[in-house]
């Protein structure tokens, strides 16, 4: 069966969230990482909070970053597509 | 069924107004939203600080000089002691504070709803631009630029402090095998060091790239997310869709203003000054 209707716009709609849902799958298990062995380390030394907070936001904000990678890619593939 | 004939383009808010400038000017050297936006976060910044210092520092802070001294405190001990080492803190930590609250200032005033927009519309006969959240942060060319500044100062410092030959050769790791006695497996250790020459070229490079766009689609991608989920009814053409937009869009904007506002200016910073402080102190 031949596809009917806006075949281009539609591919197009699809690789934009296929390409960013795709790219987030990554980033989203090491976000999660980063916090759950932050709270493991405060749980074993809780003293240390201050300095693994500071490095804590710096890592999410390193692996978030990976993320928009995906997502400018995926603008960019829309546009020109 | 009631069809919201509203015609909302959210991409369009981010790319439309290079063509709208409020003034033009030859060179290309336009006054338009992003430009406002950065007046606007400049004046915030500076004038805020000189207030607060001038009228009079008190050994019983008020809330504003609390607030100010938080910040200071927070430049100082998180972001330039991160990164700077003692030689370097007299010249690079005021840039570095500036930084964070030159940005934190932008992506701030980005998500207060301004009348700046392209489009106008009509009330009591009045015609008013209409009210958009945008932040020049949200805009390549702003982030690029601060991140080139970051870029050259990291290789002038770098240069300056060690000398060009040291501080090149202080790009490539350790312990590399000498290729001195030239045998043939050494030629070939000699190719892998040029191939190592090479990632780390492509590694400094890349700074450019990463520092650069993480905060540019940061900025774009949530508001772009908020303006989404604000104006999926009319993007839809339903009012069913409301409940769950409004709230949705609410969260959202709570998020991106309190968490990833700050939190993008403190990653900017932060790692602009373990960059410079690299480069005045190659470790390896």
């Amino acid at each position: 069966m031949a596809l009917q209707g806006n075949v281009h716009d539609s591919a197009r709609a699809l690789e934009l969230g296929l390409a960013t849902g795709l790219g987030a799958i990554g980033p989203g298990i090491g976000v999660g990482f980063i916090f759950g062995k932050t709270i493991e380390a405060v749980g074993r030394q809780p003293e240390l909070r201050g300095q693994l907070t500071g490095l804590m936001w710096l890592g999410f904000a390193l692996t978030e970053a990976i993320v928009f990678y995906a997502l400018g890619m995926a603008f960019v593939a829309y546009a020109i597509a | 069924m009631i069809l919201l004939k509203v015609d909302f383009n959210p991409v369009a808010e981010f790319t439309d107004f290079v063509h709208h400038p409020y003034l033009k000017l030859p060179l290309g050297m336009d006054v338009n939203k992003a430009v406002v936006y950065m007046w606007m976060a400049a004046a915030l910044a500076t004038i805020a600080t000189l207030v607060i210092v001038r009228r009079g520092l008190r050994l019983r802070p008020d809330g504003a000089q609390t607030t100010a001294e938080i910040v200071y405190d927070m430049c100082e001990t998180q972001i330039a002691r991160a990164g700077l080492p003692e030689q370097g803190m007299r010249i690079w930590f005021p840039y570095v504070a500036t930084l964070f609250v030159f940005i934190w200032a932008m992506n701030l005033i980005g998500f207060i709803p301004l009348p700046l927009g392209d489009r106008y519309f009509h009330l009591f006969g009045l015609r008013i631009r209409e009210f958009q959240i945008y932040a020049a942060t949200a805009n390549l060319s702003v982030t690029l630029a601060l991140t080139l500044v970051t870029f050259f100062a990291t290789h002038i410092e770098g240069i300056r402090y060690n000398g060009p030959i040291a501080y090149f050769k202080s790009w490539m790791p350790s312990g590399l095998p000498a290729v001195r006695p030239f045998t043939p497996l050494s030629i070939a250790k000699g190719g892998l060091i040029g191939l190592i020459a090479v990632i780390e070229i492509l590694s400094q490079l890349v700074r450019i790239v990463s520092l650069s766009f993480r905060l540019f689609f940061n900025l774009l991608a949530g508001h772009l997310v908020i303006a989404v989920f604000l104006g999926l009814a009319s993007l839809l053409g339903t009012y069913f869709i409301l409940p769950v937009g409004i709230p949705m869009g609410v969260a959202l904007y709570l998020l991106e203003c309190t968490l990833i506002a700050g939190l993008q200016a403190f990653i900017f910073a932060t790692l602009s000054a373990i960059y410079i402080g690299g480069a005045i102190h190659p470790d390896h």
